[in-house]
Formats: C-alpha cells, structure tokens, sequence
C-alpha cells in the first residue's frame, strides 16, 4: 500500500464563477512547491479545473480532496449536485447539458468529464439523480504526459 | 522587492540580493529601485572599440523615442557619429521571421496556443514558472539573432574582413535582450557581440541629430525603415497583421501575461492558436532603457507608420529570395529551468512545505516586508528551507526591530550628513 505523504481538501461553492479556478491554481501551486513533475502538476491541474468548473455549473457546493502519496496523486471530487442521468452519454466528447449562458461564459463544451479522463492514469465516476456526483480520478507521479 | 513578480529578491542587512534560479530578467526592479542599487548590464564604448568593424543594429523602437522633426535618415547619422561602422537595417529579417512563424504555427499539431520567443522575459518565466509550456515556445530565431548573422556574412564578403572582427551591437530598448545575447536561454551563441541601452547612446545621439536637423543629410534617401512592417514590430499586436488569418491574441505587461498562462495551464484558453507576448506593457517600446514616455512613443510609431508602405517591392524580392535558402530554427534547446530547485526526496519536500505551512500560521499575513521578504509566504518558505530564522519576523521578536533600527537609521543619518 502506498504511504500517505498530504492530504488537503478544498471547498467549491456552486455557481460562484467568479471565483471559479481558485482550488486548481491552489493545487498548482502546491505541487510546484513540492517540486511535482511539471507534466504531472499540468494533468492535475487540468483535472482539477475541468472538476472544479462541474460544480460551479452543476452543483450547489462540492469538495476536492487532493491525496499525494509516495507513487500517485488522487484527486476526488464530491458534489451536492443534480447527478448524471446517463453517465455514458456524459464520458462522450461533445456532449452538454450546458445552457447557453454557461456557453456564452466559455464553459461548457462536453469537454469536462473526458478531459478529466483522458488526462488521468485511473478514473471512476458515480452518480445519483437527485444526490449529487463523485468523480475520482488518479495520475501516476512516474507517468509525464 | 515587491517589484519582483518572481519573488527572486531579499533584503538583508539593507541590502539586496537576487535569487539567480528565480530571477527572469524582466528588469521591473530596474524601475523600482530608486538608489540605484541594481543595475542594467549592457555594453561599454570602450568594450566594443576593439572590434575593427562596428555595425549598429537599432531595435525598432529607438525610431520612436526623438522628437518627430528627426527622421529616421537623421537617426542613422546620429548612430554613425557615435562610432558605428555602418547601420544595419533589419527589415528584411522581420519579414523573414513573420513569415517563419506563420509556417511554423500553420504546421504545428502539438499542443496550442504557441507562444512568441521575442521577448525574452516571456521565454525565462516559461522556464522557470511553466515548464510543462516550453514546447509551445515558437522554435524560431529573432530578427535581431539573423540580422547578426546576415550582416556579418555580408560585410566579412564586401570588405574582405575576418566575420570575428566584426562587431554587431544591439541598440537595446531593455536589459533583458542585452542578457539573451550576452546568455541565451537555449544555450547557443548569439550572432551579436553585445548591445548598448537606447539611454545610454540617446543624449549623445540627441546633440548630434539636433544639428544635421536644417540640413540635408548625405544618407541616400532609400534609407532605413521604408516599410511599415518594421515600426510594427515594436508596438503590441505587431504581429497580428501577418497572422490575423490565424486565432491570434496579444498579450503585454507581465503581470498580465502570467494571469493569462495561468488560465492556459488549466486549458482554459482553447481557442487560440499563437500568443505574442511581452512583458513590457505596450510592447518593447515600454523597455526600461527607452527615454520617452510609452505612450508618447506610440503616437509617434503610428505617425510613422501611416506615412509608410505597408510593403516595398524592394523588401519583398529579398525575403521571396532569401527565405527558401536560410535556416531559421531556433539554434539549441530551451530547458525548464525548475528542477535546479528541487532538494531532497518527495517525503522531505511535503515535510518542509507541512513546516511552511505551521511557520505561515504564526505569521501576521500583512506582507510587511521587513523580514526582507516580499510577502510572508515566501518568508515562510525560506524559514522551511533554512534560508531564514522565524524570529527574524518584525511581529515575533524584538530583536528584528532593533536590527532594523540600526541598518537603516544609520543609513539615513549618513545620507544626510553626506548632502549637507
């Protein structure tokens, strides 16, 4: 079993665009100032963005809880959102549920969830209508883009 | 101090130092510092005499920093007066590299948006602050670097003189360019032997343009600067006209440039294809060794250009000539700069950023500076790193106050009794 290095976990409130980005350019800096591999610290990121933007659009809050251990990092993000209907149709490239005021802001493309997974060395998604979405994803500190 | 968009400066003792890993030239504490502690490193007059062939290549920007009654015939006279050879005019040159940055972003499939390698802050900070970015640094010389080369090939052919005796000086509108010659970022030679602040040669230059102003002078009138792709160069979104075919976005000021990389990192900007980007607010006519206000400077570039040919059939033979037969990739490697940093194994590094982290909490958070670290995170991180003593805090021992009071007390006594 890995050994658990750092945990932190970061609160997202639902619908605050403003502020929209802060936890991943929090977890940028972090990782940075761990000395992260710079193409690790650039999935993450990545991840943590695309998560973070589902609950501000979706959710009414939601956490990222960042674990490093010695040989990956996990990131799992829990949201008190609408959940998925059809998880499948949501893993697919293009797919939105996005009004067109989220898309005239420059989100909501049907990028998030595939981005998440194509950036990550291990993925899982589950959700309940009504409850909300946990999204977990992990990468690989030995694994460079 | 504060100045310092990378944190790369402390104060100790009353003095400055500059954390070299961390510094990236950008020279904003040239421009914050009032006592004239930190200086610019250019060229001496005296450095470049021993070159038996002097060749002045003027940034563009220098065309915009006299007074509108100097034309640009009167400004290559001013540079011959100073002891220049010749004067070169790299118009050709931009021309060529426009054209080799739009083929370079036409044929690009890796990862966007490409990021212009003009500035040479913007090529550092990618160093140093996003490695994961530096593939996206355009591979591709700058004007300045092919007119070194250029002209050295040319004068060595007509003059029949060794290319290393001759020298080729760049009128510099910042000390950031003086140190990607004197030090380029992809470890290669530069063609340039040097390069001399717009500042420093602009007085002397003055008095002499002053007097050639009334008469005609004898510089033939297909001079310098017949185009206005040049002058473009100089002035934020020069770079649009020739790649407004493509998603194109302007960047300048380089706390807006990092605020946009930033948003890069996360893959928020998708959308757009190459970024040209200067630290410098309005482009390299805003450098810390120009004379004139940046925005008197604009109005006078685009003065100029309005009275120019977008293009000279002339200049456009040449680059139809000469672009197919020159190399134009960037000579050498651009590296992340990033892991001269890292100390220990990942175990000790999250142990010292958890031992930052109880320092910043006794911390007062008011950034005050007296520590002699910018903010109290940094301050909290050379505590971790044992490069500083917690009690050094202004807020948690009495003994930084009276350090304090002797440094800089002291000071000031001996600058006053030094005016009286």
């Amino acid at each position: 079993m890995a050994e658990e290095l750092l945990k932190k976990v970061y609160q997202v409130h639902g619908r605050d665009f403003d502020k929209a980005g802060e936890t991943a350019t929090e977890i940028k800096k972090l990782l940075k100032d761990i000395g992260v591999d710079s193409g690790v610290v650039h999935r993450v990121v990545i991840i943590a963005f695309e998560a973070e933007m589902n609950v501000v659009m979706y959710a009414a809050e939601g956490t990222v809880t960042l674990v490093l251990t010695d040989e990956e990092i996990n990131l799992e993000i829990v949201d008190k959102g609408p959940g998925i209907e059809d998880i499948e149709m949501a893993l697919t490239e293009g797919f939105s549920t996005a009004t067109d005021q989220m898309r005239e802001m420059g989100f909501g493309f049907g990028m998030g969830l595939p981005n998440i997974r194509r950036n990550s060395d291990g993925f899982d998604i589950e959700s309940k209508v009504g409850t909300g979405t946990t999204v977990s994803a992990m990468i690989r500190l030995d694994s460079s883009a | 101090m504060r100045a310092c968009p990378t944190q790369a400066i402390r104060v100790k003792d009353g003095k400055a130092k500059v954390l070299p890993d961390l510094c990236i030239d950008c020279g904003l504490c040239l421009k914050a510092c009032q006592s004239g502690a930190i200086q610019a490193t250019t060229r001496s007059f005296a450095e470049i005499d021993k070159f038996r062939y002097k060749v002045a290549v003027p940034s563009p920007v220098l065309f915009g920093q006299f007074p509108i009654s100097i034309s640009p015939a009167h400004i290559v006279a001013g540079l011959k007066d100073l002891g220049f050879d010749a004067v070169w005019d790299f118009t050709v040159e931009l021309a060529l590299v426009n054209r080799a940055i739009r083929d370079y972003v036409e044929k690009w499939d890796g990862p966007h948006p490409l990021l212009s390698v003009s500035c040479p802050v913007i090529v550092r900070l990618v160093q140093v602050s996003y490695p994961a970015m530096i593939d996206q640094l355009v591979r591709i010389q700058t004007p300045r670097e092919l007119a070194g080369r250029e002209l050295k090939r040319r004068y060595s052919d007509e003059l029949g003189i060794d290319p290393d005796e001759i020298a080729a000086i760049y009128i510099t509108p910042c000390q950031a360019k003086t140190i990607s010659i004197l030090k380029p970022a992809e470890g290669a030679k530069s063609n340039l032997e040097g390069a001399l602040g717009i500042s420093d040669v602009y007085n002397d230059m003055l008095a002499v343009t002053h007097s050639l102003e009334d008469e005609e002078t004898n510089v033939p009138s297909k001079s310098l600067v017949c185009s206005a792709e040049m002058l473009r160069w100089s002035i934020s979104r020069g770079q649009g006209s020739i790649l407004s075919r493509h998603r194109y976005m302007s960047v300048t000021g380089l706390s807006n440039v990092i605020q946009v990389f930033d948003d890069i990192e996360k893959g928020k900007l998708r959308n757009i294809e190459y970024l040209e980007c200067d630290a410098c607010w309005g482009g390299c006519i805003g450098g810390n060794l120009t004379v004139d206000n940046t925005y008197v400077t604009l109005s006078k570039v685009h003065r100029l250009i309005s009275g120019l040919p977008d293009s000279d059939p002339e200049l456009e033979a040449e680059v139809q000539k000469r672009y197919p037969n020159e190399d134009f990739s960037l000579k050498g490697q651009v590296r992340p700069r990033t892991a001269e940093k890292i100390v220990g194994s990942l175990k000790e590094r999250v142990k010292r950023i958890k031992a930052e982290e109880v320092v910043i909490k006794a911390l007062p958070g008011l950034d005050c500076g007296l520590c002699g670290a910018p903010t109290c995170k940094t301050f909290a991180k050379d505590v971790a790193e044992g490069n500083a003593r917690q009690k050094e805090c202004f807020f948690l021992s009495g003994e930084c106050a009276k350090q304090l009071r002797k440094t800089y007390l002291r000071k000031k006594k001996k600058r006053s009794e030094g005016e009286s």
